[in-house]
């Protein structure tokens, strides 16, 4: 075993917990810095768990079990995540032939109860924002798969675990090309997941363009902090596969550390240069993606 | 024959293009007019004694067998540079009037003749190159080139009809060379020099040896592609408009040389085909097949078709089809397809002649309206009327020979649905083409003519008798040496020489 | 040099996804100039063990003719225009983008049926001309504007020239030539043509240019 800043799998896990927020704040960083402004600070998003976490929630009378349930829903969804996914050395707490797609699943579950708490508060709004989450994750969904697809078929391995260790440890000869339009791919799949430019603006206050945001506009402390910390780690979730995806997550916890950084860095750029598409033009971008990725699996079967 | 100086293959080619040269030094339309007449006579004549010597059995080649000749191409060249003199002897007639009105600017007529004489020059190219790679450049340039001629009147009608043509024969050239391209991978390996690896004489010798499936995937793409400038359904969409459009002389040189020289390249590839025995069924029932199509479409279309050059067109349609049936029929076959080649183009010829004249005269190409034309102008009447028959394939001209030779040919190799389908289609076009055409000629005539135009003269009236008068000679009565000389082209195509 | 065939081989593939899903001329025009220049360096590549003057100076033409000289044809056929610069489509982006990965999946499945038994990138130049090829003429058919058509053909011309480079390799060196060439000829009329349109027309739709009918 390695010395040095190791994740052993527990530990890994409690590493990710912990600096899942801080992505958000670099994030919000280098945007400030683009802009020529000082910027919140980097662990203002602590600060807003915490805040939240010692306020009162107010519950309306329209609302049934489903909003109460929809945040600690997510936030274990999301937590039970963290145990399928490899950073470091070590592979995850529960690896096994497959967890690939229990990971889509256990985000698929989320978003569902992310959707259906908006659509119980009976408000247009949410019901706008839960209706174009639908449209645009029944694209980004196969687009998903098909990348992790396309990973498996070229390590040969099927659990995440194993993709990650022989990315980064034993590339396949000539394998760079497909290994870029896949990491595009699924980059565009956390753009698109995460609520980030070009598909939605985080920093919308304007609920008729919101997606993300609007389906939370009816949670109040503890609640919305568990949706917040939810989407951070689901953010840090599809960060490591991207991370894994260019064979760095596997090389050791400061490589993998430092490749979340750069992915943090990546797309504060992404939001700081590009304009939101309309509407109408994310699935023309969500097809995009998935032509990447099914060009990238035809490459892999075309191969000897 | 021997004792006289022989022009070599490729002067056949530059004649013409000093001729266009010649055009943009005179000042007068007319003379720029004669001139075409006078450089296809010319060339003609410069050919005629390699002609002779092929149709007779000799096989000629020069430039290191990138030029060629053998009896087939010459049959063909004949067969061109005939309708070529015809059709710039008729082109005086049909611009006179514009000339003298001043409708055609000196500008236009030397772009058309200059497009004209072009045009000869690539379809000669075409018909004498042994390297397919050229034949398929020969073609390409007839297309740029005829494409303008379409346009010598400008009117929204005819820039659509030539965007047409241009955009659907451009792809199917493109097809045609990724044919090639197919064709001369199959070849890799074959032939030494890797420079004559596209000449056709060197891929029939070495045709045991070419790879069957690349040879078959080349032979589809060059069928589609060729097929689109033969004017072979399904590709057949640019056919009638281009026809319609065009002057008169130049959609008789569409029908008698171009469409002709498409089907002339797909020959080439067939014969490369035939020499292989698992794909020679194959490659003449894709022929039959085609035939049977543009046979079928054909007849669907006539039958409601007022427009005289577009019912034109769709016969030309239907005799491609003809042919390319008759080629898919074995030997005897091919013998009635190329001398339905020859029928074909000349009756076509006159047909547009006198269809563009009176089209000129009455202001209108709608057959209705022409009624009685045969009484107001007898020559071109009497012409439309008597080529249109002949072209329907009326005995005793010389199609009705060579339509019974395909029947008979399809007949002796049991093929009953061949005959069933091409019986049905000439039917059904002989009756609704004639009921039109005879109408026109001795109907009752409509309103008086808008432009009285001068009276035929002797020129007009040899222009329409004497191909006529030749399809009713060979239809009664096939000289002998004729035959030999359609029987070696026969030859040439099932791989003897 | 396989590597770098293989990634501009890749890169090709992606112009043309991009050109099938596109939706603004300019754009589609800066794609197949991309395309071409791309094309015109694989021959290069292709023989980098045998590079002679002929092949340099027929890289140099086909990059300089594909790349350079057709995309400012065509722009300047579209300034002259002056018409609206949105594709107008037949056949809408995402459902064109999906058929344009089927048709990448059918050249694949089509080189592999022709059998010709080639090694390392190679594999990849056949497919890869046949979608190019199958592009182009897709972009010909579900276009509405008669400069779309003529970049489908330009398209159209790339892949055949990267066919040819996969099929016959160096040796006719005319019929590369030949190709190049004839595109550039074939460009210049349709450009032409585009222009006599134009002003008889005063549009370039040509499924509003339906009087023949029948």
């Amino acid at each position: 075993m390695e010395t040095g800043l190791i994740f052993p799998s527990a530990g890994g896990i409690a590493g990710a917990a912990l600096a899942a927020p801080l992505l958000s704040g670099v994030i919000n960083r280098t945007k400030a810095v683009f802009a020529g402004r000082q910027g919140q600070p980097l662990l203002q998003a602590y600060h807003d768990i915490i805040k939240l976490l010692g306020k009162g929630a107010v519950y309306s009378r329209t609302t049934t079990w489903v909003f109460r349930a929809g945040p600690i829903i997510q936030f274990s969804c999301a937590a039970l995540a963290l145990a399928l996914l490899p950073m470091g050395f070590q592979p995850a707490l529960l690896a096994f032939p497959g967890d690939f797609i229990c990971l889509a699943g256990l985000l698929a579950l989320m978003r569902f109860f992310l959707m259906t708490a908006a659509l119980d508060t009976g408000s247009s709004f949410e019901g706008m924002g839960a209706s174009r989450e639908a449209a645009f994750s029944a694209l980004a969904e196969p687009v998903f798969l098909l990348s992790l697809a396309v990973l498996a078929r070229l390590t040969g391995a099927l659990s995440l675990s194993g993709m990650a260790s022989r990315l980064a440890l034993h590339p396949a000869e000539g394998s760079g090309p497909v290994l870029v339009l896949t990491t595009l791919a699924l980059f565009v799949v956390l753009l698109a997941e995460n609520a980030r430019v070009p598909v939605d603006d985080p920093n919308t206050h304007l609920e008729l363009t919101m997606i993300h945001e609007v389906m939370a506009l009816d949670h109040g402390g503890p609640d919305l902090a568990f949706i917040q910390y939810a989407a951070q780690l689901k953010l840090w979730i599809m960060g490591i596969l991207v991370v894994n995806a260019l064979g760095l997550g596997g090389r050791g916890g400061w490589a993998c550390a430092g490749g979340m950084a750069a992915l943090a860095v990546l797309i504060g750029i992404v939001e700081s240069t590009m304009a939101r598409l309309r509407l109408l033009r994310v699935p023309q971008l969500m097809i995009g993606a998935g032509a990447l990725s099914l060009l990238a699996l035809l490459l892999t079967l075309v191969r000897p | 024959m021997n004792g006289l100086p022989q022009p070599g293959l490729a002067a056949l080619v530059l004649l013409p293009l000093a001729g266009c040269g010649l055009c943009w030094v005179l000042r007068a339309p007319k003379r720029i007019l004669a001139v075409t007449w006078l450089a296809s006579l010319l060339s003609a004549l410069a050919a005629a004694p390699a002609v002779w010597a092929c149709l007779h059995g000799r096989a000629l080649q020069e430039a290191q067998g990138w030029l060629a000749l053998d009896a087939l191409s010459a049959f063909h060249l004949a067969v061109m540079y005939g309708v070529f003199i015809l059709s710039s002897a008729y082109a005086q007639i049909y611009f006179d009037g514009g000339i003298s009105s001043g409708e055609l600017s000196l500008a236009q007529v030397r772009q058309f003749a200059s497009l004209w004489l072009g045009s000869l020059a690539a379809l000669t190219l075409t018909l004498v190159s042994n390297n397919l790679g050229m034949m398929w450049v020969g073609m390409e340039a007839t297309t740029l080139l005829t494409a303008f001629l379409i346009i010598v009147r400008r009117s929204p009608d005819a820039l659509e009809a030539m965007w047409k043509y241009l955009l659907i024969c451009s792809v199917g050239i493109a097809f045609a060379f990724i044919g090639t391209l197919l064709v001369a991978a199959s070849a890799k390996g074959l032939v030494q020099d890797p420079g004559q690896l596209l000449h056709w004489s060197r891929l029939m010798a070495a045709a045991s040896g070419l790879n069957p499936k690349l040879l078959k995937a080349g032979f589809l793409f060059v069928l589609v592609g060729y097929g689109t400038k033969a004017g072979l359904a399904p590709m057949h969409s640019w056919l009638p408009d281009a026809h319609s459009q065009a002057p008169a002389p130049v959609s008789a040189v569409f029908s008698g040389c171009m469409l002709n020289a498409g089907l002339y390249c797909i020959l080439r590839y067939g014969a490369l085909c035939h020499a292989l025995p698992q794909l020679a069924d194959w490659s003449a029932g894709l022929l039959r097949l085609l035939g049977l199509l543009s046979i079928s479409v054909a007849a669907v279309f006539i039958l409601f078709q007022n427009d005289g050059k577009r019912l034109l067109a769709y016969s030309s349609v239907e005799h491609l089809g003809i042919i390319a049936l008759g080629m898919g029929l074995g030997t005897p076959g091919i013998f009635a397809a190329l001398f339905h080649t020859l029928n074909h183009a000349l009756g076509k010829s006159v047909g547009f002649f006198c269809m563009g004249r009176l089209g000129q005269i009455y202001g209108t190409n709608d057959l209705r309206r022409l009624a009685g034309a045969a009484r107001r102008e007898p020559v071109w009447g009497n012409g439309l009327l008597l080529s249109l028959l002949a072209i329907l394939g009326a005995a005793p001209f010389a199609v009705f020979l060579s339509e019974f030779l395909v029947l008979k040919a399809a007949v002796e190799a049991h093929r009953a649905v061949v005959v069933a389908v091409f019986l049905a289609g000439t039917c059904i076009i002989f009756i609704s083409a004639s009921r039109r055409v005879i109408a026109a000629a001795w109907g009752e005539p409509a309103a008086p003519a808008r432009l009285p135009g001068p009276r035929a003269g002797l020129a007009a009236t040899l222009l329409v008798a004497l191909p006529l008068a030749l399809l009713l000679c060979l239809g009664v009565w096939m000289p002998g040496p004729f035959r030999g000389a359609l029987e070696r082209c026969a030859a040439v195509l099932n791989g003897g020489r | 040099m396989s590597a770098w065939s293989e990634l501009i081989l890749i890169l090709v593939i992606l112009t043309n996804l991009l050109l099938v899903g596109g939706n603004r001329l300019t754009g589609l025009i800066r794609f197949a100039a991309v395309q071409g220049l791309l094309a015109g360096l694989l021959p290069l590549l292709v023989h980098s063990h045998a590079i002679t003057a002929r092949l340099i100076f027929l890289a140099a033409l086909a990059v300089a003719l594909k790349g350079v000289a057709f995309p400012l044809l065509l722009g300047r056929a579209l300034r002259e225009a002056d018409i609206r610069r949105e594709v107008e489509p037949f056949v809408g982006s995402e459902l064109s983008t999906f058929l344009g990965i089927s048709l990448l999946a059918f050249s694949f499945w089509l080189s592999e049926w022709l059998g010709i038994a080639q090694a390392g990138w190679l594999r990849l130049m056949l497919p890869v001309g046949f979608f190019t090829m199958m592009t182009g003429l897709f972009l010909i058919i579900s276009r509405h504007k008669a400069l779309t058509q003529v970049l489908g053909y330009l398209v159209m011309e790339n892949g055949i020239f990267l066919l040819g480079v996969a099929l016959v390799g160096e040796v006719p060196f005319i019929v590369e030539l030949g190709v190049l060439l004839d595109a550039f000829v074939a460009v210049f009329v349709m450009g032409i043509a585009i222009h006599h349109i134009n002003r008889e027309f005063n549009h370039m739709d040509v499924h509003l240019m339906a009087r023949l009918k029948e």
